[in-house]
């Protein structure tokens, strides 16, 4: 499932890595040899076979990092790097990562784990790696310059301490954090309960991604790093809907949900036909009297949110983002609105001298969805992902828990689309339309308006036309 | 009487052979078309008989029957253009003119009658200036380099006229393309000012989100005017330069777009090494210089001597006697330098020689330097046209799919796409503009050629209208 590589083998491919050249044999020989991935996918769980044991999590389109025990410390090697993501297919982009993709692969370890981890660092400029709510001693938390020298091109750094709480974390670099992080360098840090914990509840299915966001113009390959918050982009572990795979799930699993935000902004995640309860965050679990059920929780900027739900709903659930631009590809923000505007006698003028030309917009985004017209190289369609019923009209942070009773345990293949029983589909009404009776309050005039304008704004209410399908 | 006419058959005789140089016009048109075969292809006629007439009328008609390209309208300008055939007809009575003048002064006869008493006296004198006799071999020369001078002059018109009207085509042509651009962007304009307004109608758009769609067309609408004059007013240049009727002007059409670029540009080695010696203007320098020579001191000769001879035979009749009798003899008229020796003609004269001379000297060292320029501009303007062509001309087109593109994917709005639009249909109407440069220039450097300078209509290679209308909204 991974692809283990020689260390040497591996950094000849990677021909961005200007420092490659300069990381010496002898140096290397002593580090567990670095694990790089070639492929964006959601790889299955790694089942540990040394150390102490637990159950592992699914990285979704993503992978966690092997280990080797070294004298009852376990080893792991990072490599920082320049790194090609696939975001959706047919778009890739140019980011910063490691060990071949961004997001960086997940840290798995248990509990009071010692853990060493080396980190390479085959970027064009320094770095460092924080350890994102992790208790350790002040010289390894990776804010180069605060606790520790960055870590120079060519260089290996070690970090060493021992994963004290169980809980969900992430790891990104603390020098140029601005730049590195919008280049995509983050990862996901899972430390398991050593033991039963009252609060931390045995779970079926445990998936975790980060969100994060990027601004990469149509076209181009490297995100903007300036941007702060006019992002185009919005991806679960750098990818974008219909690029980001299902979590599938087997009928009546308890599911875990560990959702990392290292965008510039909260997110509102929402799971559809299930209630869930938030039961961690940044600081652990957290206590189960503090625990309500909900069907949309808000990550913000820098925290993680842990959310567990019984799948006993059998279909295929969106889940998504709840800010509308955040289930979008990349979109003009400057077009202007043309719904209602009748474009008939001008679009034949505009046509004369722009012969591609083509009405969009007039009654409303889904034309986008509909036409597929060709777009600029590597680009993302803003609105795609064709379900059962046509186009899902969704992009960035969306997927979709798919709940099956034939599913295996630990079988994490897609089933294909939900097969619903007859009669629980919604359907076309056939019958008469009487109009609806108008009721008396309607306009209440509790809060009359105190300067009404001279003249009657008129509403114009777009009376729905016949081809308008939605 | 024998002698009479002995005198007179030889007075006779030189008349011929001074008359035998009789101007051959349809000689010489056959020889300047010749001369300036590029030009006119060899179609160079004036007009004076009733087939000739008809035979141009028909080619204009022909010519006219289809859009006229470049050298269709230098032939049609030849055939139909009035002011051409009164520029060879002007150039032949200068050619006669100057025949005149290597020509002896016709005899002078003069009659007298006179009765005295009984005697009735009948004079005849044919006189005639026998220093013009003397002189009328030289003379005869000085004629001929005038005749030569006024076939170089000729020819020079003819260039500049045919050259005249190939700039003129082009321009014509080039003013009707950019007339055609800018209509498509006043047509963009005005579905983009149609579009706000219905836009601003559904309460997407506010006043000055409007204003400014309408402006663009504003804009538009007074360019495509100005636009308009000025095609109107290269095809009128043209239409004078072809002579055209009212009538003729309804048929007229040219081609949709300039030719393309030649594949190789002339080079500058090909003009340099035979240029100078074949420029009329060298020509016609070192005729007039020549002539300046051959007349040097003969001018001079026959104003302060005028040598008049007269052979004289008086006849008289005598009434009272009835006899006649017959005087025979002949008269010299000599004019006596007492009050000029002629110091000041001269002077007149050296200075003539010398201005001649210099005059020479001075269009010789210009000649190469005018061709050098005239390349230059040449050469200028291929590039320039060339590198429109092959550059920003398809750089513009790229910009204008991939906009598309980015519209096709709701990145950019319509507005910003009809900018772009507008942006591209520019370069266009520029690259339209340095191919006129080229065409003019070309002419240009082909009139300089031959030594007939024509301005190129100065190379103006403005980067026009890339005025970076700020797409956005
Ligand atoms: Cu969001």
């Amino acid at each position: 499932m991974t692809n283990r590589r020689n260390f040497l083998t591996g950094a000849g491919a990677i021909t961005t890595a200007v420092a490659a050249a300069s990381v010496s044999r002898v140096a290397m020989a002593a580090l567990p040899e670095p694990v790089l991935q070639t492929k964006p996918d959601t790889m299955d769980p790694l089942v540990p076979n040394t150390g102490r044991p637990y159950n592992p999590v699914v990285t979704l389109n993503g992978w966690t990092l092997p280990w080797r025990m070294n004298n009852g410390v376990k080893e792991f090697h990072l490599v920082a790097e320049p790194v090609v993501r696939e975001m959706a297919p047919g778009f890739k982009a140019h980011l910063w990562g490691y060990n071949g993709q961004s997001p960086g692969p997940t840290i798995e370890v248990v509990e009071g784990d010692r853990v060493r981890i080396f980190v390479t660092n085959k970027l064009p400029e320094h770095t460092s790696v924080h350890w994102h709510g992790q208790r350790l001693p002040n010289g390894m938390d990776g804010v180069s310059g605060l606790n520790q020298p960055a870590i120079p091109s060519g260089k290996t750094f070690v970090y060493e301490f021992v994963a004290r709480r169980p809980g969900t974390f992430m790891y990104h670099p603390h020098a140029d954090e601005m730049t590195q992080m919008a280049m995509g360098m983050m990862g996901f840090w899972i430390t398991h309960p050593k033991a039963k914990h009252p609060l931390i509840d045995e779970v079926n299915r445990d998936f975790v991604f980060l969100l994060n966001a990027y601004d990469i113009d149509p076209g181009a390959y490297t995100p903007k790093i300036m941007t702060m918050l006019d992002f185009n982009l919005w991806s679960w572990n750098s990818r974008v809907f219909p690029g980001i795979d299902p979590l599938v799930v087997r009928k009546n699993d308890k599911v875990r949900i560990r959702i990392g935000n290292l965008t510039m902004t909260n997110h509102p995640i929402h799971l559809h036909g299930h209630e869930f309860l938030v039961t961690g965050t940044d600081g652990g679990p957290t206590p189960k009297s503090t625990r309500w059920y909900e069907v949309t929780t808000d990550v913000a900027v820098g925290q993680m949110r842990q959310i567990e739900f019984l799948a006993d709903e059998e279909g295929d659930w969106a889940f998504h983002c709840h800010k509308s631009h955040h289930t979008m590809n990349a979109m003009g923000h400057e077009v202007p609105t043309m719904i209602g505007v009748d474009h008939r006698k001008v679009a034949r003028d505009i046509t004369n001298v722009i012969p591609d030309y083509m009405v969009m917009g007039e009654r409303g985004m889904a034309d986008m969805a509909e036409m597929e017209m060709p777009l600029p190289d590597n680009t993302a369609p803003m609105m795609t992902g064709t379900g059962p019923f046509g186009s899902v009209e969704m992009g960035g942070m969306f997927s979709v828990v798919k709940v099956r009773k034939d599913q295996k345990a630990g079988d994490y293949k897609d089933p294909g689309w939900y097969k619903h029983r007859p009669g629980e589909v919604a359907y076309e009404w056939t019958g008469a339309l009487p109009n609806p009776a108008r009721f008396a309050a309607e306009g209440g005039k509790s809060m009359p308006v105190q300067n009404m304008p001279a003249k009657e704004v008129e509403v114009q209410v777009r009376k729905p036309m016949g081809n308008m399908k939605h | 009487m024998k002698s009479f006419f002995k005198l007179g058959a030889v007075a006779m005789a030189t008349f011929v052979l001074a008359g035998c140089a009789s101007v051959n016009f349809d000689q010489t048109l056959a020889d300047t078309s010749s001369s300036v075969g590029t030009f006119t292809g060899g179609k160079l006629e004036l007009s004076r008989t009733k087939q000739q007439t008809q035979a141009r009328n028909k080619l204009t008609a022909d010519l006219l029957a289809q859009p006229l390209g470049m050298n269709e309208a230098v032939q049609l300008s030849l055939a139909n253009s009035p002011s051409l055939q009164a520029l060879l007809a002007q150039s032949w009575a200068e050619m006669a003119q100057a025949e005149q003048s290597g020509r002896l002064a016709n005899p002078v006869f003069t009659f007298e009658r006179m009765r005295f008493v009984d005697e009735l006296e009948i004079g005849r004198l044919l006189s005639f200036g026998l220093l013009d006799l003397l002189t009328l071999p030289r003379r005869q020369a000085i004629a001929q380099g005038q005749v030569a001078q006024a076939k170089i002059q000729l020819s020079a018109s003819v260039v500049e006229q045919v050259t005249q009207v190939r700039q003129a085509w082009v321009r014509a042509v080039a003013t009707q393309q950019t007339l055609q651009y800018a209509q498509q962007v006043n047509a963009a304009a005005q579905a983009g000012a149609e579009l706000a307004r219905r836009m601003q109608q559904a309460g997407n758009f506010n006043k000055l989100q409007r204003a400014k769609e309408q402006n663009f067309y504003a804009e538009a609408a007074a360019q495509l005017a100005a636009a308009q004059h000025a095609s109107t007013a290269a095809r009128e240049e043209l239409v004078r330069q072809l002579g055209l009727t009212d009538a003729q002007v309804e048929q007229l059409k040219l081609p949709e777009r300039l030719p393309d670029l030649p594949k190789t540009p002339i080079q500058a080695s090909v003009l340099t090494a035979s240029a100078k010696e074949q420029r009329l203007d060298v020509q016609l320098a070192k005729h007039q210089l020549d002539v300046a020579g051959k007349s040097q001191g003969l001018n001079l000769l026959t104003s302060l001597l005028d040598v008049e001879l007269g052979i004289r035979r008086d006849t008289v009749f005598d009434n009272g006697a009835g006899t006649s009798a017959v005087r025979k003899g002949y008269e010299l008229d000599v004019r006596l330098p007492i009050f000029d020796w002629g110091t000041s003609q001269r002077a007149a004269m050296n200075a003539q020689s010398l201005a001649a001379a210099n005059r020479y000297e001075s269009t010789v060292r210009g000649a190469s330097s005018q061709l050098r320029e005239s390349y230059s501009a040449y050469r200028t303007a291929y590039d320039v046209a060339r590198h429109y062509r092959d550059e920003i001309v398809p750089l513009r087109k790229t910009m204008g799919e991939e906009t598309m593109l980015r519209y096709n994917g709701m990145l950019i709005g319509v507005f910003e796409l009809l900018a772009d639009t507008r942006e591209q249909i520019s370069s266009v109407s520029a690259a339209i503009n340095a191919y006129q440069q080229f065409w003019l220039a070309d002419a240009a450097l082909a009139a300089s050629v031959t030594g007939k300078p024509t301005s190129a209509g100065a190379m103006s290679v403005s980067s026009a209208a890339t005025a970076g209308a700020e797409g956005g909204h």
